[in-house]
């Protein structure tokens, strides 16, 4: 029986990560080695596909649009989110009325907002834009952002905010100097979140961008594919290079990003 | 102990960001919804013929059964395969956490990419699956999984039925909340350990099954990627779903209007979904908790 559960765990392990193995085994490969030989070590290591992909594509450049779209959203999200939370941690005139309006977005498929974002980020002055993307971004986590947050600070003791007026604070005062020190581990929880979610993210950069400046690595992904149709290994290898970084952070912090990402839904 | 004044300072970015991206899209929706327009020239108003174009549109019925069977696989398949490898990891073997950490992995790397890399493991001639039947011999179990308008749909959705490392994450998280007393008094009275997940664990973690059926629900809803790279909605709109054909609308035919009446659809076709697990999930019993 313990022998079963072993086997059915190695099993579902082996189906979900043999396909990462294969691509990076592959990536090493010529194309005719891909097609005679799919599961056998490459004869002679081609580190010129990785070459071939990097001398042809400004991937650093991608990196930055990336990295940049996604601090700039967290940024915005967080310090959003955090500001909300913090006034829901009084009590006030419709407040559960207020707070349903901020988190109800969580249940909105926002890919069917795809022509009103267009249109918005237009007006705006920043189609084809670094920072309306992120704007994007940030609007769209919010929601469960809040939530995040919100969750945190309820679990702060709110005498804390009687103390803090009885020894002469004003409310932005104890905002900064007595909340906002104790609610990072929240913040960092969301930040984690967003950046993740800003990452990964594909339909709204490539909705909203479309020269190669501002191209996010995950768009890039997609014109890579096309470039390289003919030589596949080629192709794999630019897919390596685009999810290499993400794993090097994940195996450094794993536990941490596993709450960040979960605890929209973890109450 | 406050003014009025100071919490609105607080809660106003929050707001304008809610308006800006939730209440105005709405409303520009609906009014959208009801134009021809092909997003530069003059709107027309046009009622709703849009909404009437589209029930007669087999690709829009396409798209919405695909929605459904994303859906479904998301509650069916997707949930049970995370709830049962959170069962065997919550026991503790050895190496669970190096085995929670893995299973997690592909829900850090962005759907683009494993969408790219299932599209080759499912490729054809070059592909990891139909090579592996090769090479054990069962060569005619080969198939072109992609490109076969019977099997497009579900093979888009291997990957996703796959990485549960996120809906299992949630169900660990809640079974560790589970009082260990109740496990010893049940090894007293000698149950079994398939006793123990059936009548103590599974049990004790509905309201996280609520929690994964909503958020798989969503996810499903706006699934885009897989679709859009795998088969691009084909062979023959076959694997199209609802958040694809309003991208083709908006994008490849310029036909704003459909795209928002598909839109409307969607977040209607969310709330009932929403709706519908709500209700089958009691939320009468979990607002006691709450």
């Amino acid at each position: 029986m313990k022998w079963l559960r072993f086997g059915f765990k190695m099993l579902f392990l082996l189906v979900t990560m043999v396909p990462f193995l294969w691509l990076i085994l592959a990536s090493f490969k010529t194309n005719q080695e891909l097609f005679a030989a799919p599961f056998s070590l490459p004869k002679r290591w081609m580190i010129e596909n990785y070459e071939a992909v990097l001398s042809s594509h400004p991937i650093p450049h991608y990196f930055f649009n990336s990295i940049f779209i996604a601090i700039v959203s967290t940024l915005l999200g967080v310090i959003v989110a955090t500001l909300v939370s913090y006034a829901f941690m009084y009590t006030f005139k419709f407040k559960s009325g207020w707070l349903l309006l901020v988190t109800f977005g969580i249940f909105i498929p926002t890919n069917a907002f795809i022509v009103p974002y267009y249109f918005i980020v237009n007006w705006l002055g920043l189609y084809d834009t670094l920072l309306g993307v992120a704007l994007v971004y940030a609007g769209v986590s919010l929601p469960l952002c809040v939530l995040i947050v919100k969750t945190y600070m309820d679990s702060i003791q709110h005498e804390i905010l009687e103390a803090s007026f009885i020894d002469g604070a004003s409310v932005h005062r104890t905002f900064f100097q007595v909340i906002l020190p104790v609610s990072y581990p929240g913040m960092t929880t969301a930040s984690i979140f967003l950046m993740i979610t800003a990452w990964n993210e594909l339909l709204f950069a490539s909705l909203l961008t479309q020269s190669e400046a501002t191209r996010t690595l995950q768009v890039a992904i997609r014109f890579f594919l096309t470039t390289f149709s003919a030589n596949y290994p080629v192709a794999f290898a630019a897919m390596v290079i685009a999810i290499i970084p993400t794993i090097v952070i994940y195996s450094l912090l794993s536990e941490k990003i596993i709450g960040g990402l979960t605890a929209g839904a973890v109450k | 102990m406050l003014t009025s004044r100071q919490i609105y300072i607080y809660l106003a970015p929050a707001l304008l960001f809610t308006a800006l991206f939730f209440i105005f899209p709405f409303v520009f929706l609906l009014y959208v919804s009801m134009q021809e327009w092909n997003g530069i020239g003059a709107m027309n108003f046009v009622a709703f013929d849009n909404f009437r174009y589209l029930l007669g549109d087999p690709v829009f019925k396409t798209a919405m059964i695909n929605t459904v069977l994303w859906i479904l696989a998301g509650i069916l398949l997707h949930t049970p395969l995370g709830l049962l490898m959170a069962l065997l990891l919550f026991r503790k073997p050895r190496g669970w956490k190096l085995f929670r950490v893995l299973f997690f992995l592909p829900n850090v790397i962005s759907t683009t990419a494993l969408a790219f890399l299932w599209y080759f493991v499912l490729h054809v001639s070059l592909g990891l699956v139909n090579n592996l039947f090769k090479t054990v011999g069962l060569e005619s179990w080969a198939h072109p999984w992609l490109s076969d308008p019977g099997t497009a749909v579900f093979a888009n959705m291997i990957p996703f039925v796959l990485y549960i490392g996120f809906t299992m994450v949630i169900f660990l998280t809640q079974m560790t909340t589970i009082s260990p007393d109740l496990y010893e008094a049940a090894e007293i009275d000698g149950a079994t350990n398939i006793q123990k997940d059936r009548y103590i664990t599974i049990p004790m973690v509905k309201s996280a099954i609520a929690i994964n059926v909503i958020f798989n629900t969503a996810f499903c809803l706006k699934m885009f990627e897989y679709p859009l790279l795998m088969t691009g909605g084909g062979p023959a709109d076959s694997s199209i779903n609802l958040s694809l054909y309003i991208y083709r609308e908006m994008i490849t035919a310029n036909r704003y209007g459909i795209s928002m009446s598909a839109g409307l659809m969607t977040i209607l076709m969310g709330a009932a979904a929403m709706l519908l697990v709500f209700g089958a999930l009691g939320l009468t019993e979990r607002r006691g908790k709450a």
